[in-house]
């Protein structure tokens, strides 16, 4: 019985943790579109103040919401909206200021003028963090600036350069609080270089932060670097190097979802060029379920997905077919249903058509080489689909439904298929022939084997949900405080009770 | 410069028909001498462009020079020494030995079935030298091989486009008949003496029968058949053990978890 009970007040407990992180989302998404949408500059407030927040409680948790909001707000930046961030957060003139605003342009005087008003409109009522806000400002507001050069072309340049001014700065500072924003600075260096199709200048320049991020166990710049390094690598094809890289570092557990997708992604590409699939598929499966919903990210989403595709196939599943009905994905994939279809039927002569009519897509995608790979697999289907429909089937008849040259070939492939058990049957050299054997019963061990990996990934499943499980700091100590109270109030009660027995025993006598 | 006297030397005597291999040998390890005083061997920093394509075509006749006297380990040696060139220094303009000598690593990386290391080299290739004929060839060798078509692999070896390359045949036609052989093993249950000779690509019958006994084949000379002894059929056990301890964590789990 009390078992039950402290079952359901757990229940309770979780329900009232659920409700209170909907709340928190609930709370965050009317703060994203209230009824007038905030103008960029009352995000950017509204992020430095978090920002600030974080370096005051040591609590990353808030800066990592600032940053949350850093892709929708990067497209709606201008050199009107940074001039004005900077005027409002920075109240004073001081040499931060200065070098901020020198990076951008003068602005015109009439919004300069309408900035001004809005300036004493908003800011006068709430005067900002005191004296001089705190550095992590400074950098959240030079990667704005950064995304924003970043549109355009003929800003690029200035983008490398104020990322190395800001790189220089942020190391030189050294600030444990400023990791969450260094990262995606990083990022945004990348970016610029790679704008400027100059990516692999920047690789000494990533290798260096690196080795210095995992020496002060900065997860989130770690994290990134190496994700920023992968890519330049496999950018360059350099899929030897980029394989080093991988097995000379750990990849920081605490890193954010979004870095293990894409690392996650990069670790499939670098698996499925070596040929080790089932390893590729796990890989790009975690980058799928770690993605952002296709929706936001649906670059990503299609990206991965096209390789998963492709995996598969190399795996000899066949993908699902619900995966190109897909909203985001349906056109992307076209070709590589055209592959699909072309694989399940075994036709390699169909096979070789799609190829060579989405050749240039698939080299723009880099899975050119992938698919070609393809065709033995085509060519096993096709063996495999024989090998259930006919008992006894010649070799020349095999020849000639699968497009082979020769029969020479047949009987060797054939053979091979037989080695890879591909199908079970022998053949019978003397008539030229082949015999397939009767299918197998569907319960041998390895069904068991199925099931636990299947339970092995439930289990893995819950214990990595448990694990990242946040609870806020101290939150224990109100719960105590509560409980204290609560005593007291118990203690009261049985006083009163006690003192109202007395009373009813009184007015017991009375009646 | 003696540097230069040797090179113009080297590069003489293994044009030279038929080249002096031997004096190959003994100029390519004072070059490299040379070329380790000059800071050209592992290059690293602005060195002159001329020097290096120098230093690069040095290393190159090396690779050549490795494969003709089978020397496969200073091959390794020489491709790794070449890659900074091809791979750190782009700038350069294109040696035109260059695909000869990845065609020559691409299809060394085959005979060993090193097939992972294989496609990882293929790969950091740009998409339009397989049309080159130098890369064409281990590509399409490799094609066959995984889908099957010995056949066409035996009959490529005519079509080699260097000489370099013939010198891998013998290894590759190893490799082969290792993989027909143990499919046959799986596919047939015995084969006349003749269409197992075909099959292996084997033109006399001693060949075979020495082939037959490394492999452990019971050959029956009067009935003239390879009989290939049969894998018994695979028992059908229950893993007792596995099932018990996976139970067990299951239990655990769960417990764990209500």
């Amino acid at each position: 019985m009390p078992d039950i009970e402290m079952k359901a007040a757990d229940k309770a407990d979780k329900k009232d943790k659920k409700d209170e992180k909907d709340d928190k989302k609930k709370e965050e998404k009317k703060e994203e579109p209230p009824k007038p949408p905030p103008t960029p500059v009352q995000d950017i407030k509204y992020n430095v103040v978090l920002i600030e927040r974080a370096v005051a409680a040591l609590e990353p948790r808030f800066a990592h919401r600032s940053l949350r909001t850093l892709t929708a707000l990067r497209k709606r930046l201008d050199d009107v909206v940074l001039r004005n961030a900077v005027e409002e957060i920075f109240v004073k003139d001081t040499p931060t200021k200065q070098s901020l605003l020198s990076w951008l342009p003068e602005a015109p005087p009439p919004p300069a003028a309408a900035a001004m008003e809005v300036d004493s409109a908003a800011a006068a009522p709430k005067p900002l963090a005191g004296p001089e806000p705190v550095p992590e400002v400074d950098m959240y507001l030079r990667l704005l600036m950064m995304h924003h050069f970043e549109t355009s072309p003929s800003t690029y340049a200035k983008a490398i350069d104020l990322a190395h001014q800001t790189v220089e700065k942020m190391q030189a500072l050294n600030r444990r609080s400023m990791d969450p924003i260094a990262a995606k600075i990083w990022y945004a260096l990348e970016r610029a270089y790679e704008l400027g199709s100059e990516l692999a200048d920047a690789r000494p320049l990533f290798l260096a932060a690196q080795r210095t991020a995992s020496l002060r166990h900065d997860d989130e710049t770690q994290a990134s670097l190496i994700n920023r390094l992968l890519r330049s690598y496999l950018h360059y094809n350099l899929y030897d190097q980029a394989d080093k890289l991988v097995s000379k570092t750990t990849f920081p557990a605490s890193a954010g979802n979004p870095q293990f997708a894409r690392y996650h992604y990069y670790l499939g590409r670098i698996k499925v060029v070596q040929l080790n699939y089932s390893a590729a598929h796990t890989n790009l499966q975690q980058a799928i379920r770690r993605a952002p919903a296709a929706t936001i990210a649906p670059g990503f989403y299609q990206a991965v997905h096209k390789l998963f595709v492709v995996v598969e196939l190399l795996m000899g599943d066949i993908p699902d077919r619900g995966l190109f009905r897909h909203p985001v994905l349906e056109k992307a994939l076209t070709p590589y249903f055209d592959i699909v279809k072309a694989v399940r039927t075994g036709s390699l002569s169909q096979f070789q058509a799609t190829l060579a009519r989405h050749a240039a897509h698939f080299e723009a995608d880099r899975t050119f080489t992938l698919i070609v790979r393809l065709r033995q697999n085509v060519i096993k289907t096709g063996i495999r689909r024989l090998s259930l429909s006919y008992s006894r089937i010649s070799l020349r008849d095999i020849c000639v439904k699968l497009h082979l040259d020769s029969e020479e070939d047949a009987e060797y492939i054939v053979g091979k298929a037989i080695r890879d058990g591909v199908i079970d049957g022998r053949i019978v050299h003397e008539k030229g022939w082949m015999e397939c054997g009767g299918q197998k019963g569907g319960y041998g061990p390895e069904v068991g084997e199925v099931f636990e990996r299947r339970i092995g990934y439930c289990l893995e499943l819950h214990n990595q949900s448990v694990k990242a499980m946040r609870y806020p700091l101290n939150a224990h100590r109100k719960e105590l405080a509560a409980a204290e109270g609560a005593r007291e109030r118990e203690k009261e009660l049985a006083k009163e009770i006690q003192e109202g027995d007395l009373d009813d025993d009184e007015m017991g006598g009375e009646f | 410069m003696s540097l230069k006297s040797q090179y113009t030397d080297l590069k003489a005597s293994f044009s030279a028909q038929p080249p002096d291999l031997a004096k190959c040998g003994r100029l390519l390890t004072q070059l490299k001498l040379g070329l380790i005083q000059a800071g050209l061997l592992l290059p690293h920093g602005d060195a002159n462009p001329e020097d290096l394509i120098v230093a690069r075509e040095i290393l190159e006749i090396g690779a050549f020079w490795s494969i003709r006297t089978q020397d496969v380990p200073s091959f390794d040696r020489y491709f790794s020494q070449l890659q900074a060139f091809y791979v750190d220094y782009a700038t350069l303009p294109p040696s035109k030995h260059e695909y000869a000598v990845r065609g020559l690593h691409l299809i060394r990386l085959l005979t060993q079935n090193r097939i992972a290391d294989f496609h990882t080299a293929l790969e950091s290739l740009p998409a339009a030298v397989v049309e080159n004929p130098y890369i064409a060839h281990p590509v399409n060798l490799e094609r066959w091989l995984m889908e099957g078509s010995y056949a066409k692999v035996w009959g490529a070896r005519a079509e080699a486009p260097a000489a370099e390359y013939g010198y891998f045949v013998d290894s590759l036609m190893g490799t082969i008949r290792n993989e027909i052989a143990s499919c046959e093993e799986t596919a047939y249950e015995s084969l006349p003496l003749k269409d197992a000779a075909t099959l292996l690509f084997f033109t006399s019958q001693r060949d075979l029968l020495v082939f037959a006994e490394q492999r452990g084949w019971e050959v029956n000379l009067s009935l003239g058949t390879i009989t290939f002894a049969k894998k018994g059929e695979e028992t059908m056990d229950i893993p007792k053990e596995k099932i018990i301890a996976a139970s067990l964590l299951y239990a655990r789990e769960l417990e764990q978890i209500v």
